[in-house]
């Protein structure tokens, strides 16, 4: 779950305010809006990779100023738009730093940890990619592999910047449904930014429409009434 | 989950290394058997010339060869590592020309303390140090590859100039000194000095294992490895401070050597096929040994015709590899 209060966010001067806003476990929300409203300004707030101008800011009823830093990985997972893959860098290996959180100071893995790892692996069905290295499999596995690596942090949050934009119709229609499914069965709390608005209405997740300074959180099967709540200035 | 290949390449390379010490040591112009080797420690006799002269030049050549070629190439895996660049190294980004510029001002300054060891290394250490950290505030601002390769020679040639003036206003005494150092050598340094030379070496290898796990994280960016809870700054410092350590001990000691600290990393990861860190240290230490012990066999072999710089052999094998990488990676 996440909680706004009275939240600012922006670089110096605010881009968005959240009088209240509550996000809740087990559900996918589509952040949507134009280009340069400040989606990514949101996420990036949320992580912590950007200040809050002011408010409070709860990730499953904690205080973000209470979360140490080197605990906040434990908390929220976070999903880059594109992963272009690493020479020579293993799937196996790629999916073990989701577990870096919790490995000791040599990244060893526990049984534990393999194990977690092993359950994820079996979930998302890419055991056959393990051994592949990750410059030299497709973008949609690639895609997987970076949702995988980010369900292996078991974290209750995860935040995803347009996840589905390098994709084809059906790898996207796929991701998509699996995250909802994930949050469901796992109840987690899931965001993730798109342009794709016709795959997010598809899916029925809940949107939330960024316009000129405000965020609505809000529940449509109309394509036009998202574009209408867009274009707001 | 574990690899039987890379082990079995590594215990195979860790072999190499004596095998490649052994054709450095019959191919010099007085050609020493191994039994005079080893009888030259364990049985020492000083009326003995062979003895002398394997206490004195030989182990020496043959030990500063894989402490100079090991630390090389594992400053430049680190710093390709930091800077997520297959192009960097100490010498491309003028970690050894900051510390020849020290080293310039310091031996040139004439105080006395200069020409002793602490200070040498010392001067070596704080130049390759403050370069570093030139080179990491510049890299934060340009996202280019190329550039900050660019970058990194223009600062190398900037150094280098300030050296040639430095050099023609100093006195006759500390220019011989400054000079012989400038000419890259492994054959420059004692047997007195190796416990030191060794310790400092350890220090740093020791201390690149303990950063195994950020090195492996680095891999996937600085970004995506902040938000998995790496303290950026704080492993920045620490592969800078090491990478120093190591680059500036062995450029105090041998002089500028090129190529190794760009082309062993490289070499490495394309022989291993890996990129967990654990494996690359050793592979480089193993890799950069082997490759200037044999640069420096072949040196002596024509040392009767020709003396060869060491500096000047590594470039003629590193720069052509270096380019193949760059047309393999930069199609």
């Amino acid at each position: 779950m996440i909680r706004f209060e009275q939240i600012e966010i922006g670089y110096s001067k605010p881009l968005i305010l959240i009088p209240s806003l509550t996000l809740d476990a087990g559900k996918v929300y589509a952040l949507v809006g134009r280009n340069g409203i400040g989606k990514s300004t949101f996420l990036n707030s949320i992580i912590g990779q950007i200040p809050l101008l002011s408010g409070n800011l709860f990730l499953n009823e904690q205080a973000v100023q209470n979360i140490l830093k080197i605990e906040l990985p434990k908390v929220i997972a976070y999903v880059e738009s594109r992963f272009d893959g690493v020479e020579y860098l293993s799937v196996f290996d790629y999916l073990a730093f989701g577990r870096s959180p919790y490995t000791n100071n040599f990244g060893s893995l526990s049984s534990d940890d393999i194990q977690v790892i092993q359950e994820v692996v079996k979930d998302l069905n890419i055991a056959h990619l393990l051994e592949k290295c990750t410059s030299e499999i497709s973008d949609g596995e690639r895609q997987l592999c970076a949702v995988a690596r980010a369900l292996i942090q078991t974290t209750p949050i995860i935040l995803l910047d347009e996840p589905t934009a390098f994709l084809d119709y059906l790898n996207r229609q796929k991701l998509v449904q699996l995250l909802v499914l994930i949050a469901e069965k796992q109840h987690k709390t899931i965001i993730l930014s798109s342009h794709d608005i016709d795959i997010c209405i598809e899916n029925s997740l809940e949107f939330l429409i960024v316009s000129e300074k405000k965020i609505l959180k809000t529940k449509v099967s109309d394509k036009q009434i998202v574009i209408k709540e867009m274009e707001k200035d | 989950m574990t690899n039987k290949r890379i082990p079995f390449i590594l215990v195979c390379s860790l072999l190499l290394v004596p095998l490649s010490a052994f054709i450095h040591l019959s191919t010099g112009e007085i050609t020493v058997s191994l039994s005079d080797f080893f009888s030259a420690f364990f049985d020492f006799n000083a009326d003995n010339s062979t003895h002398i002269l394997i206490r004195e030049f030989k182990f020496p050549r043959i030990f500063m060869a894989i402490l100079a070629g090991g630390g090389l190439a594992l400053s430049g895996m680190l710093l390709q590592t930091l800077f997520n660049n297959p192009l960097a190294g100490p010498y491309v980004l003028g970690i050894n020309s900051g510390a020849s510029l020290i080293v310039a001002l310091t031996l040139m300054s004439g105080f006395e303390f200069f020409g002793t060891d602490i200070g040498l290394i010392g001067s070596a250490l704080i130049g390759a140090f403050l370069a570093g950290i030139i080179m990491m505030a510049v890299a934060h601002r340009i996202r280019s590859q190329i550039s900050l390769l660019l970058v990194g020679l223009m600062f190398g040639s900037f150094t280098s100039a300030l050296v040639s003036i430095l050099e023609s206003i100093s006195g006759a005494e500390s220019l011989k000194a400054f000079t012989l150092w400038s000419m890259g050598s492994l054959q420059q340094v004692e047997f007195s000095q190796l416990p030191l030379i060794g310790f400092v070496f350890i220090c740093g290898v020791i201390l690149s294992f303990f950063l195994i796990k950020p090195l492996n994280m680095l891999v996937i960016g600085e970004r995506s490895a902040g938000l998995l809870g790496l303290k950026i700054s704080q492993v920045r410092f620490l592969i800078m401070g090491i990478t120093s350590l190591l680059a500036g001990l062995i450029t105090a000691y041998c002089g500028p050597i090129a190529f190794v600290g760009l082309a062993v990393p490289n070499l490495t990861r394309i022989l291993l096929r890996t990129q967990n860190h654990r494996w690359l240290i050793l592979g480089n230490l193993f890799f950069g040994a082997i490759f200037l012990l044999l640069c420096d066999s072949i040196i002596q072999l024509f040392s009767k015709q020709i003396a060869l710089p060491i500096n000047a052999f590594t470039s003629i094998i590193g720069a052509p590899f270096v380019v193949f990488i760059l047309m393999r990676k930069l199609k």
